[in-house]
């Protein structure tokens, strides 16, 4: 519970806050906390510097454009995801959302903070790669857009580099969605999830298998648990399930999600 | 919820009542007083640096660079801790009792986890900065983490004093093995059960804050211990004091469950550096301190099982080998090698059973009491052999069981060990859970679950909650043991305005105390429970402590509740003893305590109020009779009725009562991901005489909720170096409000004939919800389950056996 | 730094570290200990508090986090002497045994009641998913919060 020193910022614009990032390799924004806290309580990561990005409201918000593509700021948290009228017109990212940890998370966590964090339990990394998401990421020498795809690189690694920020998450209009997991006990952490997007094709995304989600594609319902296998997943061991058990898993819920895209 | 019993007729009585609990109005405010609350000037906060290696040499300990900050109060080794301590007592003989305990490692670490230095800082955070610093230079050794290889000669040994791993072994045999299996139409062989390795994990974990003073010599112990007087005996000899100087004080404890029993270690390192640093010392458990180090239950094996069976699913008797694990130090140990030994045949009438009980020392943490201790262990075992009888022989398990219960008529049974089951009807108790599942048309949900793509499962779990120990069965571990019976104390006085002070021996964490102990005391009295005040908490202080006195296997409603029970009537005796006195002469027998006082029966003008009889005693006494004998002020302690076991038999009643319950769980699982849900649940209780229904109630459900979070979830796994890889809630998943499934609850009431109140001690037999989850499993599934702890992969992997 | 609050009606002002989480400057700073600590990852709940009206576990706040901010503890629920009907009806149905969970358990029940007074038995299981228990089994609790839903 006893966390290392460390300093504390909060900055008043985005620009600021990019400032603070930039000036110090041990600096880390502090998103929702409900991860980062719990690792520094750990004493796992010790940040010299918490850059609080609660407060910037450029950072906030859910928008819906006329072609029902939405903007999400990656402050939103999943409570406000979960509310937002907006959001309900790609119904799948809410009803996600809902089942991520309890309502004292829900109520702090942020979606930013889900997608930049990466554990391959998420949620939400597997959800935006299988819906197409793009993600805007702002340095002081400029923002570029990159796939959710080519976002996440490796277990609590993304392609936010230090002293850059995840700055907007924009997820095409769209539908025919499917979410499955199985968890810990109810809506609890994931043993292994997937997410599925009917675009043409499903487009399908594994989580907890990998470092990253693993992205696979199938004509039909039919056809998914073939394509899981082709991937040649090696899933790790842990816990709370072997590697064999997490590939079965990954082939059923596969499945699963692409029959309720299908639905 | 439902309740399935006969009303009982109630009186003018509370006894039976659900009166509203004393302790809830502090409670729900956030005013109650738990360790981490209580707050002394000058205090200095203590951090553990713990072992990072589950075996291995200490070369050398630096503490300078941690003692150089500024903040930091002083620092203890384990070095200072063996010169100024002796090794605690061992409870077992030779080999176990060879190994030196210590409150910190010396010399060696033997566990992840094990305290190696305590560091006292200004502030929490400080003390844990400061203990980053301390330098230990260790010698990884190979790690034991298995018990099933503990025994081989190339094991590595974490005790060079015992010369090897085995810590204890004992041979329990009763009846005539091979008559039964003689007479047996079958033998059922199981090759390997296993019982993993959890604990209840209360939700506040350990802590202390520990006064010395100088002048007389004495520490003042704040603490959560829920055994004090174990606490002290371990102590004591080890800090070379007497117990007087060591006071134990205690207000609310956050849950308990046996998990708090073993804390003695760590209160000697706060005393010790209380004293060295002469400044008080507060220690807070953290979660993952507690997953590391403190209390995990018994994890055991029963290996080469045979039961000898007629065809009709008779049961004649059974043999096996169980191989407890006692993790890195005998803290309590090895006490479970016996105290499984209360329920030798479980609830059936096998006469002929033989146990070789070997216990070893593995590089985990140490094992100690967690509800349910060891019968829980045994209790499923015994259970796990019924369904896998009923299996083989392809035969009901509801008719297996009701064939072998120990039956109603047969009350008073005693066991082929000499133990007395005082009351019950097994067989009604399994009726009413029953009926409250739905048995008669679980024909109808199987197909219901099948057209839904689920496979249902139904299974029963019976099992027994003996409580009140008779600790003579010590002396079956250790025959040298000068231990034997059982005690509880409680006072009740008058105060000198009348008010009725009542002070227990007992730390509850929970139970309710303060209220059931008011509604005897009221009883007695005569008085309306909001009349009687009972002290919230513990302090060895109040002369209200014995030997035995804290919270703990199942006995409260027996030793507390008795205690009190003979301290009231002695006071009531008294009462009426000084108001005969003053009226002028009136015998006892025409005295009644009625309204707030005493009267005379036959004149009731003739009134003394409490306050009167406090009053007079207290402050107004002149002129009594000499000989009077009253002070108002009644200490009395309750002692079972028990005999020292014959040691050479291992003959004897160990415990006094015998609650059971019966559970039943209905099961859907996915046969595609082998996740299931538990999806109803039925809970019968019979714990005799319930004083407080509401209370015992409440025991039965968080019984019931530990034992699904046991069953699924919850499990101290390690890996192969001995890293706990279940450190924390985040993936030791306890159960959560969603996880729960609907219950139905039941009771019968079978009072004890045995107890002063026909109460019988309860609150562990939760573990009839592993017993009914397993047998759901494998009725699901199809395979045998030989596990206690089935998460989704395991029953993914039972699913595959059976495909 | 400097952080101000106000916790149940009264301002505070104290200078923390910016380490400090707000659970420990409400326990060891301010004396308010009716707020609990039973984890090290944010599971528990113990240390639920309304801040601003909205639901947090304060062991993954920093105190400085919360400068500015109206907070709600566990104190603050009852009027005086007067249980609210949320902690009268935990006690009536025995929603509670050792009572270190309660206090959480009680801000989360009280921040469901507030943003939806007749919740569903789902709503409610939902809504103290957050919170653990290890005596009641929760059963009792949701009778005791369903007892007070409209």
């Amino acid at each position: 519970m006893l966390l290392r020193e460390v300093e504390y910022v909060k900055p008043s614009s985005l620009a600021d806050a990019l400032a603070a990032l930039a000036a110090n390799d041990g600096a880390r924004a502090l998103a929702g906390g409900q991860t980062l806290i719990n690792v520094m309580k750990a004493r796992a990561a010790s940040p010299d510097v918490l850059v609080d990005l609660n407060g910037l409201d450029e950072l906030k918000g859910i928008e819906l454009a006329a072609d029902g593509t939405l903007s999400i700021g990656p402050m939103t948290t999943y409570a406000e995801l979960v509310g937002s009228a907006e959001a309900r017109a790609r119904p799948i990212l809410g009803e996600v959302c809902a089942q991520i940890a309890d309502v004292q998370v829900r109520n702090r966590g942020t979606i930013g903070g889900n997608l930049c964090s990466n554990d391959p339990t998420n949620h939400l990394p597997p959800l935006m790669a299988a819906v197409g998401a793009e993600l805007t990421i702002a340095g002081e020498d400029g923002e570029r857009t990159v796939p959710a795809s080519a976002f996440f690189l490796g277990v609590y690694m993304t392609a936010v580099q230090q002293g850059e920020l995840l700055t907007r998450i924009t997820v095409p209009a769209g539908k025919r969605d499917g979410f499955a997991a199985v968890t810990l006990g109810v809506d609890g952490t994931c043993i292994a999830n997937a997410a599925a997007s009917l675009d043409g094709s499903l487009r399908i995304a594994l989580g907890c298998v990998d470092a990253v989600p693993v992205l696979v594609e199938a004509g039909s319902p039919d056809d998914v648990r073939a394509a899981v296998r082709a991937a040649k997943l090696d899933p790790p061991s842990d816990v709370h399930a072997s590697g064999a058990y997490r590939a079965h898993l990954a082939e059923v819920l596969a499945e699963r999600a692409a029959r309720q895209a299908m639905r | 919820m439902t309740t399935v019993a006969p009303q009982v007729e109630i009186g003018r009585s509370t006894l039976g009542e659900s009166v509203p609990r004393k302790e809830d109005r502090r409670l729900t405010q956030g005013q109650g007083v738990f360790v981490d609350d209580v707050k002394r000037h000058g205090m200095g906060y203590l951090h553990f640096v713990r072992s990072p290696y589950a075996h291995a040499h200490i070369a050398s300990i630096d503490v300078s660079r941690a003692e150089e900050i500024k903040g930091v109060y002083g620092t203890l080794t384990g070095e200072e801790v063996a010169a100024l301590t002796d090794p605690f007592f061992q409870i077992a003989g030779a080999p176990g009792g060879q190994i030196k305990d210590f409150s910190l490692a010396v010399g060696k670490v033997r566990y992840v986890g094990e305290p190696v230095v305590a560091v006292v800082a200004e502030t929490r955070e400080l003390a844990r900065d400061a203990s980053e610093l301390v330098e230990v230079e260790y010698e990884p050794l190979p790690a034991l983490v298995d018990a099933r290889k503990a025994l081989d000669p190339e094991a590595p040994v974490l005790h060079d004093d015992a010369g090897a791993n085995l810590m204890w072994e004992g041979v329990y045999e009763w009846g005539d093995l091979d008559a039964a299996f003689a007479e047996a139409d079958r033998v059922v062989r199981i090759p390997e059960l296993h019982f993993h390795r959890f604990n209840s994990t209360p939700l506040e974990c350990d802590g202390a804050l520990v006064e010395y003073n100088r002048g007389t010599g004495q520490w003042t112990i704040h603490t959560n211990n829920q055994f004090p007087g174990f606490a002290a005996i371990m102590m004591g000899p080890a800090m070379r004091t007497g117990l007087d100087k060591l006071r134990f004080v205690t207000q609310d404890i956050g849950g308990g469950f046996g998990n708090k029993i073993t804390s003695h270690p760590q209160l000697v390192v706060c005393c010790l550096l209380a004293r060295k640093l002469n400044r008080p010392v507060q220690w807070t458990e953290w979660r993952t301190d507690f997953h590391l180090s403190m209390s995990h239950g018994n994890e055991r094996w029963f290996r080469e099982t045979e039961v000898a069976v007629k065809d009709d699913g008779t049961l004649l008797g059974f043999r096996t080998k169980a191989l407890d694990d006692a993790g890195a130090w005998l803290r309590y140990e090895p006490l479970g090698g016996v105290i499984w030994a209360q329920v030798t045949p479980g609830m059936y009438r096998w006469r002929n059973i033989r146990v070789d009980f070997t216990q070893v020392a593995t590089n985990k943490a140490p094992v100690s009491p967690n509800r349910g201790y060891s019968r829980m262990q045994h209790l499923w075992f015994t259970e796990r052999v019924i369904d896998i009888v009923a299996r083989e022989l392809q035969l009901d398990p509801v008719e297996v069981r009701k064939r072998n219960y120990v039956r109603v008529e047969d009350m008073p049974y005693e066991t082929p060990n000499g133990c007395v089951y005082d009351s019950g009807d097994y067989a009604q108790m399994l009726d009413i859970a029953l009926d409250l599942i739905g048995w008669d048309s679980m024909n109808d949900r199987r197909a219901d679950a099948a057209a839904r793509g689920k496979r249902l499962g139904v299974g029963i779990g019976s099992t027994l909650d003996s409580g009140t120990n008779n600790f003579g069965q010590s002396r079956l571990i250790n025959p040298e043991l000068q231990f034997s019976g059982n005690n509880e104390v409680a006072t009740v006085k008058l105060d000198i305005f009348g008010e009725i002070v009542v002070t227990l021996g007992t730390t509850p964490q929970g139970q309710g105390h303060e209220t059931t102990a008011a509604q005897v005391v009221a009883e007695i009295l005569n008085c309306s429970v909001d009349d009687v005040h009972v002290r919230a908490g513990h302090d060895s202080y109040w002369n209200s402590h014995a030997g035995f006195s804290g919270t703990y296997a199942s006995q409260f409603a027996v030793t507390g509740l008795s205690a009190v029970k003979g301290a009231t009537e002695m006071l009531a005796a008294e009462i009426k003893k000084l108001a005969g006195a003053v009226f002028g002469g009136v015998p006892a027998d025409a005295l009644e305590l009625a309204d707030g006082g005493v009267r005379i029966k036959e004149s009731p003008d003739a009134f003394l109020p409490f306050m009167a009889c406090g009053a007079i005693i207290n402050a107004n006494n002149a002129g009594l009779p000499d000989d009077l004998g009253v002070t108002l002020n009644c200490r009395y302690v309750y002692r079972p009725p028990f005999q020292v076991p014959d040691v050479e038999r291992k003959f004897g009643n160990l415990t006094l009562t015998y609650a059971a319950q019966i559970h039943v769980a209905v099961v859907e699982v996915d046969p595609e991901t082998g996740y299931y849900d538990i999806v109803d649940y039925a809970a019968v209780d019979d714990c005799g005489k319930r004083i407080n229904p509401q209370i015992v109630e409440g025991q039965v459900m968080g019984a019931t909720a530990q034992a699904l979070g046991a069953a699924v979830h919850e499990v101290f796994s390690y890996d192969e170096d001995g890293n706990l890889l279940t450190p924390n809630f985040y993936d030791y998943h306890v159960p959560h409000a969603l996880d729960m499934p609907r219950l139905q609850t039941g009771y019968v009431e079978s009072p004890s004939p045995f107890t002063p109140l026909g109460t019988k001690g309860m609150g562990e037999g939760g573990g009839a919800g592993i017993h009914a989850v397993c047998a759901a499993i494998q009725d699901a599934t199809g395979a045998v389950v030989t596990t206690s702890h089935n998460p989704y992969h395991r029953v993914w992997e039972l699913l595959e056996e059976t495909a | 730094m400097e952080v101000t609050v106000t916790v149940n009606g009264t301002a505070y002002e104290r200078d923390v570290e910016p380490r400090k989480l707000l659970i420990h400057f409400l326990r060891d700073d301010l004396d308010l200990t009716g707020s609990h600590i039973g984890c090290d990852t944010g599971n528990c709940g113990a240390c639920s508090i309304i801040v601003d009206g909205v639901l947090v576990k304060s062991c993954m706040l920093l105190a400085v986090q919360a400068d500015g901010s109206e907070i709600e503890t566990v104190e603050g629920l009852a009027d005086g002497d007067r249980l609210t009907e949320l902690q009268q009806a935990f006690s009536d149905h025995h929603a509670l045994q050792c009572g270190y969970c309660t206090p959480g358990m009680l801000m989360s029940a009280t921040a469901l009641l507030r943003a939806n007074a007749s919740p569903s038995d789902e709503e409610i299981k939902k809504a103290l998913q957050g919170n653990i228990c290890r005596c009641t089994g929760y059963w009792n609790i949701f009778e005791a919060v369903k007892s007070v839903a409209r």
